[in-house]
């Protein structure tokens, strides 16, 4: 760890953001990074310490004092418990996944415990809030969401671990700053569009509009192949993984351009692009892709559906 | 956490059992109303939480509300003081059970609930409370740990409690020690009934008061004009009281006796004194025995008492004189008769008592004597917390416990003094006062507080004795705090026969008790300003600003060793074929081959064999030693040594 000038020490985003890093190494939740303030319930504790000493002072009584004196120890020890808690935690980023505009993306979230104290309630914040307790040495895997607007990168910014265990009276935060990024395609039009008629389609027109719907046989599955052919009922039964092959798939060939996509603004061209790769790789068809700046030679599978949404993603 | 918290059953059948077992002991002094609006509410929840329908709706609450608020108008008419207040805050607990809608609403009860439990030490101060409050406090925190765990469960959390309790339990002791006392304002006292038990009382009742007030507040002060009195004539009078009914002794119905307006017969030195009386609820003021010489507003009745007429608001300075030496003279018939008076014939064991000491036969002098040896020589202690003595106290105290403060002690002296068919009578004052240099003054307390006898004796009149001073002479001859006594061992709580007590474990334990229990009066319950700075300053703190930086030093050290035993953490222990392999992948590493986390070393292995040819037989033997060592069916200290010995030839 760095050792951090005076200014980016006592800077704001230190402590809700948290620090800028460089690697993606496992970070360990220490004093450095760990915060801690009273929550609205710890200021209303100490409140009902005051009211216990103003009880005491007025009765002149010894053990409404001590009382009230027993829980400010409390309150104070309480702070310990709460760092305690998350102290040691180790955090990594894990991976993440790409996903269509306005849905939520996912990171993934390696955390450790090292120590040989159980963690009894420690919460993790993106959007949402996760709960885990962890066993002593051992290990947990979240993914925590966060729903995407544009296409494009989309940071994921500031990851929270956080506790108010055990008594609910201080909050502890550790704000992590990750350098993960998913990657969010443009959202598919929710209209359905024909594919466009490019030269090569020409001669296929009306038959291969949808894709083939002639089923002719079985072929053992292949890294690739769409996930609605698969032949479900076979692998139920132990027979292993089978894709149904419909008809003229592997000959069917369209070009995709966005110089035909209908639309008034550019997203709304990419918009129409991009379902219309939804579709194709859908219908099993084989595809070619045009951007401006960018042809993609007609294929089909996982590797090429994926090169085209990127290359609408970050157009 | 989840929303629905307010409605977990395991959380509310934990918040209302504590909660009963808060309100339980207020069962002893809350008007029965109050406790049973209460107990009525903490039963309908208890019931809501398997039935949620049967909760009252919002119009039933607000009756619920007005219900509560007509029970506390009936009861106490108001809700300042003690008992009201107490009394608002179970209410208001009951009620807010009604509605546990969020997670606040949890919290809030609990605070609540924290509250009546303070209100409880209100009523009563002894250990087993103490002890019984810690308890409840332990399970009240313990709800918090329940509602802030992700996987709740009842004896996690209340080991946790208790461990957090156990914790800030040195560090709440520090503060106590430490934290300054200062005497609340009087306006801050609600006239509470409380509050006025510290002063003296017209009545008497020595059975039923198990622990005497031993307030530090101050009654009035004496400035003498020459010598100071001798401490063993510093009673300064207050009421006489003569009638009794066996328990409770009062003042005669009549005490203006036309008799007195012939003066005592005064001899010998005398003082000229001032005395500065406090503001005060009653109309008397203490003069030294016997006042001879007072001036308006002051007055005198027939037992040499003297009263004002001015407001008794404000401190008042009256000019006096008294003379330690006098001769009151005869007796009137009705004074005759009520200073012989007796609550019933006495029983067999009081008249053989009384044979035994010759009370009958042997003039009144003699016998005196022998009863005041009686109480010396017998086995009788001198206790501020004595046990409680309901039925026939004398007889109980004199046979039995033989355990008592200045109100027994004079009880049954003037009541053995009777029997023998001597008048006799109680007088209750102060006595002793503790000598201000700087002022020149000696201050009287309310802990002076006293009760001492005067005995009717032909030719003599009435004459002082101190049956207290028999058993505890060190609380009349000098001047020092009776406290302080117990623990040097002036006060004796052994048995002087300890054989006998060896043999009767019982009462040994009874006496560990007595001494436990009056430390826990003097030091805790009576650790007060004064009591406070005799403490500090034995250990050289004599001032407020050392004190607070000896607090805050220790607090600091506190917290430092707390912290360091929660937040050390062991080094993990490794096994050692992982240390040995660790060892290896450093070795790779160094080179830039670096085993990626949730990579198996068999996927490691394959993954840099290509990458490392020359190398392919040491990374399989080293590999497979490792894989045989952890996860093989029969790991031994040779193939530890052989995958140590392949790592160390391992270069890259």
């Amino acid at each position: 760890m760095k050792n951090l000038s005076i200014k980016e020490r006592f800077g704001l985003d230190r402590f809700f953001l948290g620090e800028r890093r460089v690697d993606g190494k496992p970070l360990t939740l220490n004093q450095r990074r760990i915060f801690i303030l009273p929550t609205q319930r710890g200021l209303g504790f100490a409140l009902l310490i005051g009211v216990l000493t103003l009880i005491a002072f007025v009765y002149n009584n010894n053990l409404a004092y001590m009382l009230a004196f027993l829980l400010a120890s409390v309150f104070f020890i309480t702070i310990l418990h709460t760092y305690k808690s998350m102290a040691g935690l180790t955090v990594q980023e894990g991976q993440t996944t790409s996903v269509f505009a306005g849905e939520a993306a996912g990171f993934g979230v390696h955390i450790g415990n090292p120590t040989s104290i159980e963690r009894q309630h420690v919460q993790i914040k993106l959007k949402t809030v996760e709960h885990f307790t962890l066993k002593p040495h051992s290990k947990a895997h979240l993914t925590l969401y966060d729903v995407t607007q544009k296409r494009g990168w989309h940071p994921a910014g500031t990851v929270t671990v956080f506790s108010t265990y055990p008594l609910g009276l201080f909050y502890a935060w550790s704000p992590i700053r990750f350098n993960a990024k998913a990657l969010v395609y443009p959202k598919p039009a929710t209209q359905e569009i024909p594919f466009p008629e490019t030269g090569s389609t020409k001669n296929l027109q009306g038959r291969f509009k949808k894709g083939g719907d002639e089923f002719y046989g079985l072929q053992s599955y292949q890294a690739g192949d769409p996930i609605r052919h698969i032949h479900w009922k076979a692998y139920a039964k132990g027979l292993g993984l089978y894709t149904k092959q419909y008809g003229g798939e592997s000959s069917a060939e369209i070009w995709l351009d966005f110089g035909h996509a209908p639309g008034q603004s550019l997203e709304e061209r990419l918009s129409y692009l991009c379902r219309w790769v939804v579709d194709a790789e859908q219908a099993g068809l084989t595809y070619g892709f045009i951007l401006p700046g960018l042809r993609l030679e007609p294929a089909h599978g996982v590797a090429h559906y994926q090169k085209c949404l990127e290359a609408l993603a970050l157009f | 956490m989840n929303p629905n918290l307010a409605h977990n059953k395991e959380i509310l059948v934990f918040l209302l059992t504590s909660l009963g077992l808060i309100v339980l002991p207020h069962v002893t002094h809350l008007p029965w109303g109050v406790f049973g609006f209460f107990s009525f509410l903490l039963a309908w929840r208890f019931i809501g939480i398997w039935k949620p329908e049967k909760l009252p709706s919002f119009p039933w609450i607000v009756f619920l509300i007005v219900c509560g608020m007509a029970v506390l108008y009936t009861q106490h008419r108001g809700i300042l003081g003690r008992d009201g207040g107490t009394s608002l805050f179970v209410i208001a607990l009951g009620l807010k059970l009604m509605e546990i809608k969020t997670e606040r609403d949890l919290y809030l009860i609990n605070y609540l609930a924290f509250i009546v439990a303070a209100s409880q030490f209100l009523y009563e101060q002894s250990i087993l409370m103490a002890v019984y409050i810690v308890f409840v406090s332990c399970v009240l925190l313990a709800t918090l740990v329940f509602i802030n765990s992700h996987i709740a469960d009842t004896t996690v959390s209340l080991k946790k409690a208790a461990a957090i309790i156990a914790q800030a339990i040195p560090m709440a002791i520090i503060v106590f020690i430490f934290f300054p006392r200062v005497e609340p304002p009087k306006w801050l006292w609600f006239n509470d009934p409380q509050q006025k038990k510290t002063g003296l009382s017209d009545t008497m009742e020595p059975g039923s008061i198990s622990d005497l007030g031993m307030s530090d507040e101050l009654v009035f002060r004496v400035k003498f004009e020459g010598a100071l009195p001798p401490p063993k004539n510093r009673y300064w009078r207050g009421p006489v009281l003569t009638l009794t009914d066996g328990k409770k002794w009062v003042q005669a119905r009549d005490f203006t006796y036309q008799r007195y307006l012939d003066k005592p017969k005064f001899s010998g030195p005398f003082y000229r004194y001032t005395l500065l009386m406090e503001p005060q609820e009653k109309d008397w003021v203490f003069a030294l025995d016997l006042p001879a010489e007072f001036t308006k507003p002051l007055a005198q009745n027939a037992n040499y008492q003297l009263t004002t007429s001015d407001d008794l608001r404000k401190r008042t300075e009256f000019k006096l004189t008294s003379y330690p030496t006098y001769n009151t003279g005869y007796l009137t018939k009705t004074e005759y008769k009520d200073a012989r008076q007796l609550p019933a014939l006495p029983s067999e064991r009081i008249k053989q008592l009384v044979t035994q000491l010759h009370g009958y036969d042997r003039p009144p002098e003699e016998y005196i004597t022998r009863l005041l040896n009686h109480f010396r020589k017998e086995d009788f202690h001198y206790t501020l917390t004595p046990p409680l003595m309901e039925d026939n106290p004398i007889e109980t105290f004199l046979f039995e416990t033989r355990y008592g403060f200045c109100s027994h002690y004079a009880s049954a002296f003037v009541y053995l003094l009777r029997v023998a068919g001597i008048p006799a009578r109680v007088v209750t004052g102060y006595q002793g006062g503790v000598y201000n240099e700087l002022g020149n003054f000696l201050e009287i307390k309310q802990a002076d507080a006293h009760a001492w006898t005067e005995v009717w004796l032909e030719n003599k009149g009435w004459a002082r004795f101190d049956p207290t001073a028999a058993v505890a002479p060190e609380r009349v001859e000098k001047n020092i705090d009776i406290n302080s006594l117990v623990p040097n061992g002036a006060i004796n709580y052994a048995a002087p026969d300890s054989s006998l007590a060896a043999l009767n474990l019982l009462k040994q334990a009874r006496k560990l008790w007595g001494h436990i229990d009056y430390n826990w009066q003097r030091w805790v319950i009576n650790y007060n300003n004064a009591n406070q700075s005799i403490f500090l300053s034995s250990f050289g703190i004599n001032d407020f600003k050392t004190m607070v930086y000896w607090m805050m030093a220790i607090v600091g050290i506190i917290t430092a060793v707390l912290s360091l035993i929660l937040l050390y953490q062991k080094p993990k222990q490794i096994d050692p074929e992982l240390a040995v392999y660790n060892r290896f992948l450093k070795k790779l590493a160094k080179q830039g081959y670096v085993k990626q986390p949730g990579e198996g070393a068999s996927d490691f292995a394959e993954r840099i064999k290509p990458l490392l040819t020359e190398q392919v037989d040491n990374i399989e033997n080293i590999t497979s030693a490792f894989i045989m060592q952890r996860y093989g069916n029969n790991p031994s200290d040779e193939g530890l040594k052989k995958l140590s010995k392949l790592v160390s030839l391992f270069k890259l």
